[in-house]
Protein backbone atom coordinates (compact mmCIF):
# COMPACT_ATOMS: atom_id res chain seq x y z
CA UNK A 1 0.00 0.00 0.00
CA UNK A 2 1.26 3.18 -1.09
CA UNK A 3 1.39 6.28 1.17
CA UNK A 4 -1.55 8.56 0.80
CA UNK A 5 -1.87 11.80 0.85
CA UNK A 6 -4.87 13.40 3.08
CA UNK A 7 -6.43 16.14 3.26
CA UNK A 8 -8.74 16.39 6.19
CA UNK A 9 -11.62 13.83 4.75
CA UNK A 10 -13.93 15.05 7.49
CA UNK A 11 -14.43 18.67 6.66
CA UNK A 12 -16.32 17.23 3.78
CA UNK A 13 -18.24 14.90 5.91
CA UNK A 14 -15.93 11.76 4.57
CA UNK A 15 -13.60 9.79 7.12
CA UNK A 16 -9.76 8.81 7.22
CA UNK A 17 -10.41 5.37 6.53
CA UNK A 18 -12.10 6.11 3.15
CA UNK A 19 -8.30 6.83 2.09
CA UNK A 20 -7.32 3.62 2.84
CA UNK A 21 -10.41 0.74 1.73
CA UNK A 22 -8.11 -2.08 1.61
CA UNK A 23 -8.17 -1.75 5.38
CA UNK A 24 -12.12 -2.23 5.88
CA UNK A 25 -13.71 -1.05 8.92
CA UNK A 26 -14.70 -4.10 10.71
CA UNK A 27 -13.49 -5.61 13.94
CA UNK A 28 -10.38 -6.80 15.09
CA UNK A 29 -9.70 -10.47 16.61
CA UNK A 30 -9.03 -9.95 20.10
CA UNK A 31 -6.71 -13.42 19.94
CA UNK A 32 -4.27 -11.23 18.25
CA UNK A 33 -3.03 -10.53 21.53
CA UNK A 34 -3.91 -13.68 23.43
CA UNK A 35 -2.83 -16.12 21.31
CA UNK A 36 1.22 -17.85 21.31
CA UNK A 37 1.05 -19.36 18.17
CA UNK A 38 0.53 -15.76 17.26
CA UNK A 39 3.35 -14.79 19.45
CA UNK A 40 5.01 -16.62 18.01
CA UNK A 41 5.26 -16.18 14.23
CA UNK A 42 5.64 -12.62 15.63
CA UNK A 43 8.77 -13.33 16.70
CA UNK A 44 10.03 -15.01 14.29
CA UNK A 45 8.76 -13.04 10.81
CA UNK A 46 8.88 -9.90 12.24
CA UNK A 47 11.69 -9.13 15.59
CA UNK A 48 13.85 -10.99 13.70
CA UNK A 49 13.44 -9.42 10.44
CA UNK A 50 12.82 -5.88 10.38
CA UNK A 51 15.16 -3.19 11.81
CA UNK A 52 14.98 -2.46 15.72
CA UNK A 53 16.16 0.82 17.51
CA UNK A 54 18.45 0.27 20.17
CA UNK A 55 20.26 3.18 21.40
CA UNK A 56 20.99 7.29 20.75
CA UNK A 57 24.22 7.65 18.81
CA UNK A 58 24.97 10.08 21.50
CA UNK A 59 25.39 7.18 24.21
CA UNK A 60 28.34 6.14 21.88
CA UNK A 61 30.24 9.24 21.67
CA UNK A 62 33.60 8.18 21.50
CA UNK A 63 35.91 4.99 20.14
CA UNK A 64 35.38 2.29 22.97
CA UNK A 65 31.88 3.59 23.85
CA UNK A 66 29.67 0.48 24.38
CA UNK A 67 25.51 -0.36 24.91
CA UNK A 68 24.37 -3.53 25.22
CA UNK A 69 20.85 -4.40 24.42
CA UNK A 70 19.00 -7.66 25.70
CA UNK A 71 16.43 -8.26 22.87
CA UNK A 72 14.44 -11.21 24.58
CA UNK A 73 12.29 -11.35 21.79
CA UNK A 74 14.55 -12.29 19.24
CA UNK A 75 16.32 -14.55 22.39
CA UNK A 76 19.69 -12.40 22.17
CA UNK A 77 21.91 -10.10 23.35
CA UNK A 78 24.11 -7.22 21.18
CA UNK A 79 26.46 -5.02 22.05
CA UNK A 80 26.60 -2.39 20.10
CA UNK A 81 30.56 -0.12 20.00
CA UNK A 82 31.90 2.39 18.37
CA UNK A 83 35.42 0.93 17.36
CA UNK A 84 39.30 2.71 17.18
CA UNK A 85 37.99 3.70 13.59
CA UNK A 86 34.74 5.69 15.17
CA UNK A 87 32.49 3.20 13.32
CA UNK A 88 29.46 1.91 14.71
CA UNK A 89 29.59 -1.94 15.01
CA UNK A 90 26.75 -5.03 16.51
CA UNK A 91 27.93 -8.08 17.73
CA UNK A 92 25.56 -11.03 19.61
CA UNK A 93 26.96 -10.75 22.96
CA UNK A 94 28.03 -14.42 23.37
CA UNK A 95 31.82 -16.24 23.34
CA UNK A 96 32.92 -18.07 20.67
CA UNK A 97 34.37 -20.77 23.14
CA UNK A 98 32.00 -22.04 25.47
CA UNK A 99 28.99 -19.80 25.09
CA UNK A 100 29.33 -17.51 27.90
CA UNK A 101 27.60 -13.61 28.02
CA UNK A 102 30.77 -11.64 26.97
CA UNK A 103 29.25 -8.20 28.35
CA UNK A 104 27.41 -8.20 31.65
CA UNK A 105 26.91 -4.57 32.09
CA UNK A 106 24.18 -2.57 30.13
CA UNK A 107 26.61 0.33 28.84
CA UNK A 108 30.28 1.83 29.51
CA UNK A 109 33.65 2.47 27.14
CA UNK A 110 36.36 -0.56 26.60
CA UNK A 111 39.42 -0.84 24.99
CA UNK A 112 38.47 -4.86 24.15
CA UNK A 113 35.79 -7.32 25.56
CA UNK A 114 37.30 -9.71 27.62
CA UNK A 115 35.00 -12.78 28.35
CA UNK A 116 34.66 -13.70 32.24
CA UNK A 117 34.72 -16.92 32.05
CA UNK A 118 38.03 -17.98 30.79
CA UNK A 119 39.60 -14.55 29.52
CA UNK A 120 39.22 -14.82 25.93
CA UNK A 121 39.77 -11.14 24.74
CA UNK A 122 38.23 -9.41 21.31
CA UNK A 123 38.94 -5.98 19.95
CA UNK A 124 36.27 -3.40 19.20
CA UNK A 125 35.85 -5.08 15.82
CA UNK A 126 34.99 -8.08 17.07
CA UNK A 127 37.95 -10.01 15.95
CA UNK A 128 39.69 -12.73 18.66
CA UNK A 129 42.95 -10.92 19.76
CA UNK A 130 43.91 -13.53 23.13
CA UNK A 131 42.99 -17.04 24.18
CA UNK A 132 44.35 -17.90 27.72
CA UNK A 133 46.59 -21.39 27.10
CA UNK A 134 46.03 -20.96 23.51
CA UNK A 135 48.73 -24.22 23.15
CA UNK A 136 46.27 -26.43 24.57
CA UNK A 137 43.65 -26.01 22.01
CA UNK A 138 42.72 -28.14 18.73
CA UNK A 139 43.42 -26.62 15.69
CA UNK A 140 42.44 -23.46 17.08
CA UNK A 141 41.29 -21.11 13.75
CA UNK A 142 41.12 -17.55 15.45
CA UNK A 143 40.54 -15.50 12.29
CA UNK A 144 37.34 -17.60 12.18
CA UNK A 145 36.23 -17.26 16.11
CA UNK A 146 35.72 -13.29 16.60
CA UNK A 147 32.21 -12.37 18.16
CA UNK A 148 29.23 -12.90 15.68
CA UNK A 149 28.43 -10.09 13.78
CA UNK A 150 24.74 -8.14 13.84
CA UNK A 151 23.52 -5.25 10.95
CA UNK A 152 23.40 -2.35 12.65
CA UNK A 153 23.19 1.24 10.68
CA UNK A 154 22.33 5.02 11.75
CA UNK A 155 19.29 7.01 11.35
CA UNK A 156 19.12 10.61 12.80
CA UNK A 157 21.34 9.33 15.16
CA UNK A 158 19.29 6.72 16.11
CA UNK A 159 20.97 2.88 16.20
CA UNK A 160 19.28 0.11 14.38
CA UNK A 161 20.40 -3.74 14.43
CA UNK A 162 18.85 -5.92 12.64
CA UNK A 163 19.07 -9.64 13.74
CA UNK A 164 18.55 -11.37 9.94
CA UNK A 165 22.00 -12.49 9.19
CA UNK A 166 21.09 -11.26 5.93
CA UNK A 167 18.38 -8.21 5.86
CA UNK A 168 15.91 -7.49 2.87
CA UNK A 169 16.21 -4.27 2.72
CA UNK A 170 18.27 -1.63 4.28
CA UNK A 171 17.26 0.77 7.19
CA UNK A 172 16.92 3.15 4.83
CA UNK A 173 15.00 1.57 2.58
CA UNK A 174 12.97 0.21 5.67
CA UNK A 175 12.43 3.56 7.23
CA UNK A 176 11.40 4.77 3.58
CA UNK A 177 8.94 8.13 3.32
CA UNK A 178 8.86 8.31 7.07
CA UNK A 179 12.18 8.84 7.37
CA UNK A 180 12.31 11.04 4.16
CA UNK A 181 9.57 13.61 5.56
CA UNK A 182 11.59 13.89 8.67
CA UNK A 183 14.37 14.59 7.54
CA UNK A 184 16.21 18.37 9.12
CA UNK A 185 14.34 17.60 12.22
CA UNK A 186 16.92 18.56 14.30
CA UNK A 187 17.57 15.84 16.67
CA UNK A 188 20.81 16.08 17.79
CA UNK A 189 20.36 19.40 19.18
CA UNK A 190 17.45 18.40 20.80
CA UNK A 191 18.90 15.15 22.05
CA UNK A 192 21.29 16.75 24.61
CA UNK A 193 19.71 16.09 28.02
CA UNK A 194 18.02 12.36 27.88
CA UNK A 195 15.72 11.20 30.95
CA UNK A 196 14.74 7.24 30.33
CA UNK A 197 12.39 5.07 32.37
CA UNK A 198 12.01 1.22 31.67
CA UNK A 199 9.09 -1.03 33.01
CA UNK A 200 8.07 -4.54 32.78
CA UNK A 201 4.09 -4.82 32.26
CA UNK A 202 1.72 -7.64 31.88
CA UNK A 203 0.63 -6.96 28.61
CA UNK A 204 1.09 -8.19 25.15
CA UNK A 205 3.29 -5.44 23.29
CA UNK A 206 0.27 -4.27 20.92
CA UNK A 207 -1.98 -3.70 23.86
CA UNK A 208 0.57 -1.46 24.62
CA UNK A 209 1.53 0.10 21.63
CA UNK A 210 -2.05 0.43 20.44
CA UNK A 211 -2.52 2.68 23.30
CA UNK A 212 -0.45 4.78 21.99
CA UNK A 213 -1.64 4.94 18.38
CA UNK A 214 -4.83 6.88 19.07
CA UNK A 215 -5.67 9.72 21.23
CA UNK A 216 -9.29 8.97 21.62
CA UNK A 217 -9.02 8.06 25.17
CA UNK A 218 -7.23 11.26 26.35
CA UNK A 219 -10.05 13.46 27.00
CA UNK A 220 -11.15 10.34 29.15
CA UNK A 221 -8.16 8.47 30.72
CA UNK A 222 -6.24 11.81 31.03
CA UNK A 223 -8.54 14.00 32.03
CA UNK A 224 -7.27 14.70 35.17
CA UNK A 225 -3.60 15.14 34.03
CA UNK A 226 -4.35 16.69 30.65
CA UNK A 227 -7.69 18.69 31.34
CA UNK A 228 -7.80 21.22 28.81
CA UNK A 229 -3.85 20.75 27.02
CA UNK A 230 -4.91 18.57 24.19
CA UNK A 231 -8.99 18.86 24.48
CA UNK A 232 -11.23 21.38 23.33
CA UNK A 233 -14.76 22.74 23.12
CA UNK A 234 -14.25 22.46 19.10
CA UNK A 235 -11.93 19.43 20.01
CA UNK A 236 -13.64 17.22 22.50
CA UNK A 237 -12.43 13.65 21.18
CA UNK A 238 -8.97 15.02 20.90
CA UNK A 239 -9.23 14.29 16.46
CA UNK A 240 -6.02 14.53 14.68
CA UNK A 241 -5.30 16.94 12.52
CA UNK A 242 -3.55 14.94 10.34
CA UNK A 243 -2.98 11.09 9.52
CA UNK A 244 -0.67 9.18 6.67
CA UNK A 245 0.31 5.66 6.61
CA UNK A 246 3.09 4.01 5.03
CA UNK A 247 3.68 0.83 3.97
CA UNK A 248 4.34 -0.35 7.92
CA UNK A 249 4.64 2.65 9.42
CA UNK A 250 2.30 5.44 10.47
CA UNK A 251 2.32 8.85 11.45
CA UNK A 252 -0.32 11.27 12.97
CA UNK A 253 -0.48 14.77 14.03
CA UNK A 254 -1.96 15.61 17.46
CA UNK A 255 -3.66 18.25 18.04
CA UNK A 256 -3.55 21.00 20.91
CA UNK A 257 -5.46 23.36 22.56
CA UNK A 258 -3.68 26.60 22.16
CA UNK A 259 -6.11 28.73 24.93
CA UNK A 260 -5.65 25.65 27.69
CA UNK A 261 -4.74 27.35 31.01
CA UNK A 262 -1.89 26.31 32.55
CA UNK A 263 -1.76 25.12 36.30
CA UNK A 264 0.58 27.34 38.79
CA UNK A 265 3.55 25.88 38.42
CA UNK A 266 2.75 24.75 34.65
CA UNK A 267 2.61 28.39 34.23
CA UNK A 268 6.27 28.81 36.17
CA UNK A 269 7.61 26.28 33.72
CA UNK A 270 6.49 28.04 30.34
CA UNK A 271 8.31 30.82 30.75
CA UNK A 272 11.52 29.11 31.01
CA UNK A 273 11.07 26.97 27.33
CA UNK A 274 9.45 24.08 28.34
CA UNK A 275 5.95 24.15 27.01
CA UNK A 276 3.79 21.25 26.68
CA UNK A 277 1.35 22.67 23.94
CA UNK A 278 2.76 25.88 22.43
CA UNK A 279 0.76 28.88 20.72
CA UNK A 280 2.39 28.98 17.25
CA UNK A 281 5.02 27.08 15.29
CA UNK A 282 8.28 27.79 13.13
CA UNK A 283 7.11 26.75 9.78
CA UNK A 284 9.92 27.41 8.20
CA UNK A 285 12.38 25.35 9.95
CA UNK A 286 10.12 22.04 10.50
CA UNK A 287 10.58 19.74 7.69
CA UNK A 288 7.04 18.28 6.08
CA UNK A 289 6.74 15.43 8.51
CA UNK A 290 6.12 17.90 11.56
CA UNK A 291 3.01 19.27 11.45
CA UNK A 292 2.27 18.83 8.17
CA UNK A 293 -0.86 20.82 8.13
CA UNK A 294 1.02 23.72 9.70
CA UNK A 295 -1.68 24.31 12.34
CA UNK A 296 -1.66 26.67 15.13
CA UNK A 297 -3.49 24.10 16.97
CA UNK A 298 -0.59 21.18 16.60
CA UNK A 299 0.89 19.79 19.49
CA UNK A 300 2.72 16.54 18.62
CA UNK A 301 3.67 14.34 15.70
CA UNK A 302 3.37 10.83 16.36
CA UNK A 303 5.86 8.50 14.45
CA UNK A 304 5.30 5.25 14.95
CA UNK A 305 8.02 3.29 13.55
CA UNK A 306 6.81 -0.13 12.67
CA UNK A 307 6.69 -2.64 15.18
CA UNK A 308 6.66 -0.91 18.42
CA UNK A 309 9.44 2.09 18.20
CA UNK A 310 7.55 5.23 19.18
CA UNK A 311 9.54 9.21 18.05
CA UNK A 312 6.52 11.79 19.32
CA UNK A 313 7.59 15.10 18.46
CA UNK A 314 7.27 18.44 19.23
CA UNK A 315 9.34 21.68 18.07
CA UNK A 316 12.71 21.79 20.23
CA UNK A 317 11.89 18.66 22.24
CA UNK A 318 10.59 15.62 21.53
CA UNK A 319 10.09 11.97 23.26
CA UNK A 320 10.15 8.09 22.64
CA UNK A 321 8.52 4.80 23.59
CA UNK A 322 9.96 1.34 22.55
CA UNK A 323 8.37 -1.58 23.22
CA UNK A 324 9.76 -4.86 23.60
CA UNK A 325 7.80 -8.47 23.68
CA UNK A 326 9.15 -10.42 26.21
CA UNK A 327 5.89 -12.64 26.23
CA UNK A 328 2.31 -12.82 24.88
CA UNK A 329 1.66 -11.46 27.88
CA UNK A 330 4.57 -9.08 28.86
CA UNK A 331 6.56 -6.44 27.66
CA UNK A 332 9.46 -4.33 28.65
CA UNK A 333 8.37 -0.57 27.98
CA UNK A 334 11.07 2.01 27.53
CA UNK A 335 10.01 5.65 27.80
CA UNK A 336 12.89 8.49 26.85
CA UNK A 337 12.44 12.38 26.93
CA UNK A 338 14.83 14.38 24.99
CA UNK A 339 15.52 18.17 25.53
CA UNK A 340 18.08 20.09 24.47
CA UNK A 341 20.88 21.21 26.62
CA UNK A 342 19.46 23.69 29.24
CA UNK A 343 21.67 26.82 29.58
CA UNK A 344 20.89 27.34 33.44
CA UNK A 345 19.27 25.66 36.29
CA UNK A 346 15.72 27.57 35.53
CA UNK A 347 15.33 25.42 32.06
CA UNK A 348 16.26 22.70 34.10
CA UNK A 349 13.55 22.91 36.41
CA UNK A 350 11.50 23.52 33.38
CA UNK A 351 12.18 20.39 31.82
CA UNK A 352 12.00 17.99 34.49
CA UNK A 353 8.14 19.66 35.09
CA UNK A 354 7.38 18.73 31.95
CA UNK A 355 8.90 15.02 32.06
CA UNK A 356 7.09 14.21 35.16
CA UNK A 357 3.65 15.23 33.59
CA UNK A 358 4.47 12.99 31.12
CA UNK A 359 5.97 9.98 33.30
CA UNK A 360 2.69 10.54 35.32
CA UNK A 361 0.23 10.42 32.28
CA UNK A 362 2.64 7.25 30.96
CA UNK A 363 1.31 5.64 34.67
CA UNK A 364 -1.86 6.31 33.40
CA UNK A 365 -1.38 4.90 30.16
CA UNK A 366 0.54 1.72 31.94
CA UNK A 367 -2.08 1.03 34.58
CA UNK A 368 -5.25 0.39 31.63
CA UNK A 369 -2.76 -1.63 29.53
CA UNK A 370 -2.17 -4.35 32.26
CA UNK A 371 -6.29 -4.11 33.59
CA UNK A 372 -6.89 -4.70 29.72
CA UNK A 373 -4.97 -7.58 29.74
CA UNK A 374 -6.57 -9.00 32.71
CA UNK A 375 -9.55 -9.62 30.87
CA UNK A 376 -8.73 -10.68 27.81
CA UNK A 377 -8.95 -14.62 28.07
CA UNK A 378 -12.13 -14.34 29.80
CA UNK A 379 -14.17 -15.50 26.51
CA UNK A 380 -16.71 -12.50 26.83
CA UNK A 381 -15.56 -10.67 24.29
CA UNK A 382 -14.20 -11.72 20.61
CA UNK A 383 -13.12 -8.74 18.81
CA UNK A 384 -12.38 -5.22 19.10
CA UNK A 385 -14.19 -2.25 17.32
CA UNK A 386 -11.99 0.23 16.12
CA UNK A 387 -13.07 3.74 15.22
CA UNK A 388 -12.02 6.19 12.38
CA UNK A 389 -9.35 8.14 14.65
CA UNK A 390 -7.91 4.18 15.29
CA UNK A 391 -6.77 4.29 11.88
CA UNK A 392 -3.21 3.55 13.02
CA UNK A 393 -4.05 0.99 15.33
CA UNK A 394 -6.02 -0.67 12.41
CA UNK A 395 -3.15 -0.55 10.22
CA UNK A 396 -0.44 -1.88 12.24
CA UNK A 397 -2.07 -5.12 13.01
CA UNK A 398 -2.97 -5.65 9.31
CA UNK A 399 0.58 -4.99 8.15
CA UNK A 400 1.43 -7.54 11.79
CA UNK A 401 -1.08 -10.15 10.15
CA UNK A 402 0.63 -9.66 6.08
CA UNK A 403 3.90 -10.21 7.97
CA UNK A 404 2.65 -13.47 10.00
CA UNK A 405 0.06 -14.63 7.14
CA UNK A 406 0.36 -16.16 3.93
CA UNK A 407 -1.00 -14.76 0.85
CA UNK A 408 -3.55 -16.90 0.58
CA UNK A 409 -4.74 -16.05 4.48
CA UNK A 410 -3.57 -19.51 5.56
CA UNK A 411 0.40 -20.45 5.04
CA UNK A 412 1.80 -19.16 8.59
CA UNK A 413 4.91 -17.41 8.26
CA UNK A 414 5.71 -15.20 5.41
CA UNK A 415 8.89 -12.99 5.17
CA UNK A 416 8.45 -9.68 5.52
CA UNK B 1 28.85 27.83 63.11
CA UNK B 2 27.67 25.44 60.52
CA UNK B 3 27.73 26.93 56.75
CA UNK B 4 24.24 27.47 55.58
CA UNK B 5 22.09 24.73 53.27
CA UNK B 6 20.80 27.33 50.74
CA UNK B 7 22.41 30.54 49.40
CA UNK B 8 21.50 33.73 51.70
CA UNK B 9 18.28 35.15 49.71
CA UNK B 10 16.37 31.82 50.33
CA UNK B 11 17.59 30.49 53.83
CA UNK B 12 13.61 30.85 54.72
CA UNK B 13 13.43 27.54 53.12
CA UNK B 14 16.01 25.62 55.43
CA UNK B 15 12.98 23.69 57.42
CA UNK B 16 12.07 22.31 53.62
CA UNK B 17 15.49 20.59 53.21
CA UNK B 18 14.36 17.23 53.33
CA UNK B 19 12.95 18.05 49.82
CA UNK B 20 15.84 18.81 48.92
CA UNK B 21 16.88 15.33 46.80
CA UNK B 22 19.57 15.26 44.05
CA UNK B 23 17.42 12.13 42.19
CA UNK B 24 14.02 10.97 40.34
CA UNK B 25 13.61 7.92 42.44
CA UNK B 26 14.43 9.91 45.80
CA UNK B 27 11.78 12.91 44.50
CA UNK B 28 9.45 10.05 43.67
CA UNK B 29 9.50 7.80 47.10
CA UNK B 30 9.35 11.37 48.98
CA UNK B 31 5.84 12.35 47.02
CA UNK B 32 4.31 8.91 47.44
CA UNK B 33 5.47 8.81 51.52
CA UNK B 34 4.31 12.35 51.75
CA UNK B 35 0.76 12.91 53.20
CA UNK B 36 -1.12 15.79 51.01
CA UNK B 37 -0.82 18.30 54.07
CA UNK B 38 2.68 17.66 53.85
CA UNK B 39 2.82 17.84 50.01
CA UNK B 40 0.42 21.17 50.15
CA UNK B 41 2.39 22.68 52.90
CA UNK B 42 5.40 22.55 50.59
CA UNK B 43 4.02 23.17 47.44
CA UNK B 44 2.31 26.57 48.91
CA UNK B 45 5.85 27.56 50.23
CA UNK B 46 7.68 26.66 47.23
CA UNK B 47 4.98 28.20 45.02
CA UNK B 48 5.12 31.72 46.85
CA UNK B 49 8.91 31.74 46.49
CA UNK B 50 8.93 30.77 42.93
CA UNK B 51 9.33 34.17 41.07
CA UNK B 52 12.26 34.38 43.07
CA UNK B 53 13.72 31.45 42.93
CA UNK B 54 13.99 30.73 39.02
CA UNK B 55 15.61 34.48 37.96
CA UNK B 56 18.20 33.20 40.57
CA UNK B 57 18.55 29.47 38.87
CA UNK B 58 18.46 32.00 35.80
CA UNK B 59 22.25 32.94 36.64
CA UNK B 60 23.58 29.47 36.64
CA UNK B 61 24.66 27.01 33.75
CA UNK B 62 23.75 23.45 35.17
CA UNK B 63 27.59 22.62 35.35
CA UNK B 64 29.38 23.16 38.28
CA UNK B 65 26.89 24.47 40.30
CA UNK B 66 27.77 25.36 43.85
CA UNK B 67 26.45 23.41 46.79
CA UNK B 68 23.84 26.06 48.31
CA UNK B 69 22.48 27.10 44.90
CA UNK B 70 22.23 22.82 43.85
CA UNK B 71 20.62 22.39 46.91
CA UNK B 72 17.71 25.05 45.96
CA UNK B 73 17.88 23.76 42.98
CA UNK B 74 16.77 20.36 43.97
CA UNK B 75 14.01 22.34 45.93
CA UNK B 76 12.38 22.93 42.51
CA UNK B 77 12.66 19.83 41.17
CA UNK B 78 11.13 18.33 43.69
CA UNK B 79 8.19 20.92 43.25
CA UNK B 80 7.97 19.74 39.81
CA UNK B 81 7.70 15.86 41.42
CA UNK B 82 4.46 16.99 43.62
CA UNK B 83 3.11 19.30 41.40
CA UNK B 84 0.43 17.15 39.73
CA UNK B 85 -0.41 15.62 43.23
CA UNK B 86 -1.04 19.13 44.58
CA UNK B 87 -3.04 20.65 41.36
CA UNK B 88 -4.41 17.62 39.36
CA UNK B 89 -5.01 14.73 42.14
CA UNK B 90 -5.89 15.25 45.12
CA UNK B 91 -3.63 12.85 46.32
CA UNK B 92 0.14 11.73 46.55
CA UNK B 93 -0.06 9.03 43.28
CA UNK B 94 -1.64 9.60 40.31
CA UNK B 95 -5.27 8.61 40.33
CA UNK B 96 -5.94 4.78 39.37
CA UNK B 97 -1.74 4.89 37.91
CA UNK B 98 0.30 2.36 37.43
CA UNK B 99 3.01 1.61 40.99
CA UNK B 100 5.61 4.60 40.09
CA UNK B 101 7.99 1.96 41.75
CA UNK B 102 7.79 -0.10 39.00
CA UNK B 103 8.57 2.53 36.37
CA UNK B 104 12.19 2.82 36.96
CA UNK B 105 14.26 5.89 36.03
CA UNK B 106 17.26 4.75 34.33
CA UNK B 107 19.86 7.89 34.14
CA UNK B 108 20.64 7.83 37.78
Amino acid sequence: MAGVETAAPTTNGGKWHDHYPELGTGPLPLEVFTSAEQFALEREYIFRKVWLNVCRIEQLSKPGDYFVKDIGVCNTSVIVVRGKDSRIRAFHNICSHRGNKVIWDQHGSASAFTCKFHGWMYGLDGGLKFVPDEASFFDLKKDCLGLTPVHVDVWAGFVFVNIDPNPQETLQEYLGELATELAGYPFAESSATAFSWRAEVKANWKIVKDSFQEVYHVGCLHKRSLPDAFVSSDNPYTHMLDMKLFPRHGRASLFGNAAHQPSPVQALSYKHGSILVRSGFSENTLPVGVNPTRSTDWSFELHVIFPAFFVVVSEGTYFTHQFWPLAVDRTIWESTTYFPKAKNLAQRFSQEYSRIIFRDIFLEDARTVEETQSVLSTGAKNEFLLQDYELLVRHSHNVVLNMITGSDGKTIGRAV
Amino acid sequence: MPEPHLPAAFRDLEPWLAWSLATEGERSAKRQSSTMVEIKAFYETMLARMEAILPYLEQFPPDNVPPQTERLFYLTLSLAEIAPAAELYGQPGVVDGFDVSRFTPGNE
